[in-house]
């Protein structure tokens, strides 16, 4: 038994200090990691998936690339989607197949990232957010939960600020409707219903620029613990706001992460504040790879022969509910446990290709499953850290099955006319 | 194989202008002569030069990648579709990888230099310009508010180096980086120390025990002790502040005897008071680069139109979010550096704008020796490098100059030499120095920006036309690598370039000093930090450093 290192890419933290027992072709241990990082590397090395089926039936990769290709080909509008839980390397790879049919491509977690389009943000790495925060807020964020590591990589767990040797001026409050895991953690924590993060983000801009606000108009905000935490923006040589999807996740999460962005923006006019956004897995690479190849973070169409992007239109939730696919290739993606009932009703009635290293619902019903050999376990490749920080995955076992990567080149190959081998 | 037939030739590297002859290819390269039935390309009456050649350019990672997330609107507006060669891709001021490398090469240029890579990002970085076809790229690796080698310069004290040389070349090294970029020594560093800046080269980077002199100094002399192909590359401090043509001034002060490139020089030429109308130094500062040989500058020319400022000096990038009211992007960087964008227009009906339009071309019409003084927008803050026909038409087109100049807020103009009449106009020579022989010399490119034998296959023919911006905007034939890759305006292949990455002996006990600075200040592990991903360094070229054996 060996040890080798590895890095987890289960929830957006990167952690690369991961490391793990090499026995005979297989994990026997793995040391450094939370809760869902044990679940992660556990989920990619359980079942021995078979490497490709075809409606159900076990088949040869080549047969199942075969009738991927057949599937794509013939579609009007294929949707591709997922790529959260794939290396950048495969992201590449999607993008290219995605433009090669002529499809429509979506990561989709479009609200936040539309906000930021709209209007940038002040962002930063953890390293400077670690060693140069005195104040973190979490925003109807709860890391404990969601990303375990993030506030003890942060130092901003109770253990870290009192570990931290630079004083107790050094805060976390947390802003969320309900007491979370993170609240535990917290100095402070300001109760704030769902529905009221606009409102409340807007006051705080007003107080931000010492506009006065009609008390009788507010009364359901917490005006007072929201000023206090104004002030202490303010006050603070460096703050750091994170964010979680649970701002943007409703209809108006557009205008909230909106009025975040717009927060942070106004308190950087005197204060060094930056905002990061949690990010699951590798999403971060996903928007970034698919930027660099069409200019656009997410909900690109390829319909015109190149990249339109218009999230709403293109969005693959949208795209779905709204029945427009004829055939997905879903990457790496739970797709009927997270869509929309709606979205998943449909994605059951249309031709779909899985490509994934773990056993989902989504890939038993598919009609094209590829079991792949999962990046940072079999593969090495790439992640971007929910910082954009880019970090390595090694490839502690070997496996003979093909990656993501592979597969996806493979459909690209066969579809652009090439036999195969 | 490839016989480029009795064009006229501009070869300024080895004493060529205008010639009429042949250029003979073999196997990627200039060869002496070719078999008489070797394949060839009529190009009487054409133009020839090595391919273009860009020192300073914003094309790849993370910063890039933001300002193109922030531009739906110019995407949208600029379209590339897929054809047989090409993968499709959209434009505007920050185009996309692919639109980037097809771009670069439609206006014949072969070879860019990215200026500005925070070495934690050297993995996004190299991953894009791995989707950047054709072009051959290297990076620059910012290293002038790096809080390690800021210890190193520390422990070096006033007049040494220390390990500071190992140190750099290690960097160099763990990034597939070709040399080092310096960007406001010490003031980004005091940005994120509360939204803060240095003013002056002997401001103290606050607690850290050095100044940005101190900085520019140690890191010079490292640089010419590593032998690095390019010299230091510095984006001094104070840009864009009225008045900062002194710090300019000390800064070359600072590095004479040593090799220093200045990025950008126009954005660093401004005379008066800071917070008040700036003037033009241009001339001042052209004079003292004619007479430092150890010294040159790309000019950063602004042109009228759409911009996107992208700069790792991020405390510049908050007064322009400040300016225009829009869109702004700042990224901290652990340890490094940091970073701020803003889409920006310039305008010619504005004063400042003007003056910075006007300052630019001063520079390139008073410098007296091209080698040193090369062209570059600064893409894309200065304007799109789709600008550069037109910018060469105002260099070598005196009555278009004087056209456009008489456009111009004339109380600017006023405060530049521009009204003389400046009667200079450039030569196709001059310009094959400025886009291709200069660039290569100061990049230490020995294979590139010539055509004598042996020199890398990268040419480019024009067709002869009065109208210099059509001129350079269409090259008749690109070739790369000996490949024939652009006919009259179309792309007819699309293969993948070299990085051009440095390659310097260093001694690797440095790891050891660096491993405990290191697990204090980043959020990576020391081990994976380097980049040793076949897939994102290769295919590579590396250009040895000659370590002692540099001379200024």
């Amino acid at each position: 038994m060996t040890d080798r290192a590895a890095t987890c890419a289960g929830c957006g933290c990167g952690c690369d200090d991961i490391e793990v027992a090499v026995g005979a072709e297989a994990l026997e241990g793995v040391a450094r990691t939370c809760s869902l990082g044990d679940a992660w590397f556990a989920e990619r090395t359980a079942d021995a998936l078979p490497a490709a089926r075809v409606d159900g039936r076990e088949v040869d990769v080549e047969e199942a690339i075969d009738v991927s290709a057949a599937i794509l080909r013939e579609a009007r509008l294929p949707l591709v989607c997922g790529l959260h839980q794939t290396d950048c390397e495969s992201q590449r790879a999607a993008v290219g197949l995605a433009e090669a049919i002529g499809a429509v491509i979506d990561p989709g977690d479009g609200a936040a990232g539309s906000a930021a389009q709209a209007f940038g943000l002040s962002t930063a790495t953890f390293g400077d957010v670690r060693d140069r925060a005195e104040l973190v807020v979490a925003w109807r964020a709860d890391p404990v939960a969601s990303h375990p590591r993030l506030l003890p990589r942060l130092r901003f767990d109770r253990a870290g600020r009192a570990a931290g040797g630079r004083g107790p001026e050094r805060m976390l409050i947390v802003v969320d409707a309900d007491r979370t895991a993170t609240v535990d953690e917290a100095d402070v924590f300001i109760a704030l219903p769902p529905e009221l993060d606009f409102e409340a983000l807007w006051a705080m801009r007003a107080l931000v620029r010492d506009i006065a606000i009609d008390r009788d108009l507010a009364t359901r905000l917490p005006l007072d613990a929201l000023g206090e935490l104004v002030a202490r923006l303010r006050a603070c040589p460096y703050g750091t706001v994170l964010y979680g999807s649970g701002l943007a996740a409703a209809a108006d999460g557009y205008v909230n992460a909106l009025a975040l962005l717009a927060l942070v923006r106004d308190l950087a006019r005197t204060a060094h504040v930056v905002a990061l956004p949690l990010r699951e897995g590798n999403a971060r690479g996903a928007e970034d790879v698919l930027a660099w190849q069409t200019g656009y973070p997410a909900a690109v169409s390829f319909a015109c022969g190149h990249p339109r992007a218009q999230p709403g239109e293109f969005s693959a939730a949208d795209v779905l509910e709204r029945g427009e696919a004829d055939a997905a290739l879903i990457v790496g993606f739970g797709a009927l446990d997270h869509l929309s009932p709606r979205a998943a009703d449909y994605v059951r009635r249309i031709p779909t290709i899985v490509v994934s290293p773990r056993a989902t619902e989504t890939a038993v019903g598919a009609r094209v499953a590829f079991g792949t050999a999962a990046a940072g376990i079999y593969r090495e490749g790439t992640v971007h850290r929910m910082d954009g920080v880019p970090v390595p995955l090694q490839a502690p076992l070997t496996s003979s099955r093909p990656g993501d990567r592979e597969v996806l080149a493979a459909i690209a190959a066969r579809v652009a006319g090439e036999e195969g081998s | 194989m490839l016989r480029i037939a009795q064009g006229r030739v501009y070869d300024p590297a080895n004493g060529i202008d205008g010639e009429v002859r042949d250029v003979c290819l073999d196997d990627g390269k200039v060869v002496e002569e070719l078999p008489s039935d070797a394949p060839r390309l009529d190009a009487r009456g054409m133009v020839v030069m090595p391919g273009g050649v860009d020192i300073h350019s914003h094309i790849a990672g993370p910063a890039v990648n933001a300002a193109r997330k922030l531009a739906p609107e110019e995407h949208r507006a600029d379209v590339l579709d897929r054809t047989a060669v090409m993968r499709s891709g959209t434009g505007g001021t920050v185009p996309s990888t692919f639109a980037t490398g097809y771009r670069y090469a439609l206006l014949g240029y072969t070879t860019v230099v990215d200026a500005a890579t925070p070495p934690l990002a050297a993995r996004h970085a190299l991953a894009e310009l791995r989707d950047t076809p054709i072009v051959d790229a290297a990076f620059l690796v910012l290293m002038g508010n790096n809080l390690t080698l800021f210890e190193l310069i520390r422990e070096a004290g006033p007049d040494g180096v220390g390990r500071v040389a190992e140190a750099v070349a290690w960097w160099l090294e763990a990034t597939g980086g070709y040399g080092v970029k310096l960007v406001n020594p010490g003031g980004v560093e005091m940005w994120k120390r509360g939204n803060r800046n240095v003013t002056s080269l002997d401001d103290e980077v606050e607690g850290l025990g050095v100044t940005p002199r101190h900085v520019l100094s140690t890191i010079a002399t490292a640089v010419d002790e590593l032998g690095l192909p390019h010299p230091v590359h510095v984006h001094c401090n104070n840009l864009g502040v009225a008045g900062n043509w002194r710090t300019t001034l000390d800064t070359l002060d600072t590095l004479q005897g040593r090799r220093a490139h200045l990025a950008h020089l126009q954005f660093h030429a401004y005379g008066g008071t800071p917070g008040k109308r700036p003037r033009s130094r241009a001339p001042e500062l052209a004079e003292h680069l004619d007479t430092h040989p150890e010294h040159s500058a790309d000019v950063g020319q602004v042109m009228f139109g759409p911009a996107t400022t992208m700069t790792a000096d991020a405390p510049v990038s908050a007064l322009l979010r400040d300016l225009t009211g829009g869109k702004w992007v700042n990224a901290d960087v652990e340890a490094e550096t940091g970073c701020g964008i803003v889409p920006f227009a310039y305008r010619e009906r504005n004063y400042v704008h003007a003056l910075q339009w006007g300052i630019g071309l001063e520079l390139f019409l008073l410098s007296r020796d091209p080698w040193r003084v090369v062209l570059s927008t600064d893409h894309p803050n200065g304007a799109s490098f789709l600008s550069y026909p037109r910018l060469i038409r105002l260099l070598m087109d005196r009555e278009f100059r004087n056209e456009q100049i008489a456009r111009a807020n004339q109380k600017a103009i006023g405060r530049t030499v521009l009204r003389d009449d400046l009667e200079r106009e450039y030569t196709l020579g001059d310009i094959a120095v400025v886009t291709r022989a200069g660039p290569a010399r100061l990049l230490g490119l020995a294979d590139k920006g010539h055509l004598g034998v042996g020199a890398d296959a990268d040419v480019t023919v024009y067709r002869d036309n009065e109208d210099r911006e059509e001129m350079f905007a269409t090259p008749r034939y690109v070739i790369k690598d000996g490949r024939l890759i652009v006919e009259d305006g179309e792309l007819r292949a699309a293969p993948a370039g070299d990085l051009l990455r440095v390659a310097a002996d260093y001694d690797e006990e440095i790891e050891r000093t660096l491993e405990p600075l290191f697990e204090e200040r980043y959020s990576v592990q020391l081990s994976n930090y380097p980049v040793r991903e076949p897939w994102l360094l290769e295919p590579a070229r590396r250009v040895s450093a000659r370590r002692g054996g540099s001379e200024p």
